[in-house]
């Protein structure tokens, strides 16, 4: 077995021990190595070898795990779904992911023993989705594409930015952290476009 | 804890997101059970106070990112 890493339509070689197959107009790019587990450690480097190829390329990542018999099954998948995938590397090209959640600094039970009543914790709570939600309208704003994603903070999203826009993205961070002390922003990426490399998340 | 490895723990809730939630879905793959997954979020779950902890940093950079 062989591990589908991305698909790009960049012809040049990637560095050893990463190959490329050509897919019609596309190029996927695998790891003759197949990693057997799906520790924190495998991610990192999986993460690591799809971030080296990003730093000259535009690509899709692909989800990890992908694994094929050989190049030619490599093809035959790839290549069935050549137009659409060509289309979402358009949707990309020259962009970055980025990650953003904002959670509330203090825990739960520390707000709720700062409110004089139900009733005000229920405002306060209010409050901070709202800022959660406005946080997420004014950075995707200096985006390309948006998405929010399912966990336990008042947000988590995935913005699309130009390679070129992420420090003006990360200097918005800084103020948004700063009008918001009660909040935590945690920023991180760039990221592989890996929110945005499917239309909808499978 | 170096800082580099905090940085990594607390992208490790979006790495997990990305790799196992994102990505090209190629048909006909063979990808990691539901199972392997969830093993993944229970080693997670240790991590959640600690992020707690690092999250007083703000913003995050990762590993050799432009952050």
């Amino acid at each position: 077995m062989i591990q589908l890493l991305a698909i790009t339509d960049d012809r040049s070689s990637p560095a050893p021990p990463l190959r490329a197959v050509p897919c019609g107009d596309l190029t996927a790019i695998y790891a003759p190595a197949v990693e057997d587990s799906a520790g924190a450690d495998a991610l990192w480097r999986h993460e690591e070898l799809v971030e080296s190829l990003m730093e000259t390329r535009d690509l899709l990542p692909v989800r990890f795990g992908t694994l094929l018999a050989d190049e030619e099954a490599i093809a035959q998948a790839v290549g069935e779904r050549g137009g659409q995938l060509a289309g979402r590397l358009e949707l990309v090209r020259g962009a970055v992911e980025l990650a953003l959640r904002v959670a509330d600094r203090e825990p739960a039970t520390t707000i709720r023993s700062g409110a004089a009543t139900g009733t005000e914790y229920m405002q306060l709570q209010a409050s901070r989705v709202r800022s959660g939600r406005l946080i997420h309208d004014e950075l995707a704003a200096l985006g390309r594409d948006s998405a929010t994603l399912p966990g336990p903070e008042l947000l988590r999203a995935a913005y699309l930015v130009e390679r070129s826009g992420v420090d003006a993205f990360v200097a918005r961070v800084r103020k948004l952290q700063e009008a918001n002390p009660e909040l935590v922003l945690i920023c991180t990426g760039p990221w592989p476009p890996y929110s945005f490399a499917e239309g909808e998340r499978a | 804890m170096s800082s580099a490895i905090a940085d990594r723990d607390t992208a490790l809730v979006d790495l997990v997101d990305r790799l196992l939630g994102g990505g090209v879905v190629i048909a006909g793959d063979i990808t990691l059970s539901v199972a392997d997954v969830d093993l993944v979020y229970v080693n997670l779950r240790a991590l959640v106070s600690s992020v707690a902890t690092a999250q007083e940093k703000q913003i995050m950079p990762r590993m050799g990112s432009a952050l």
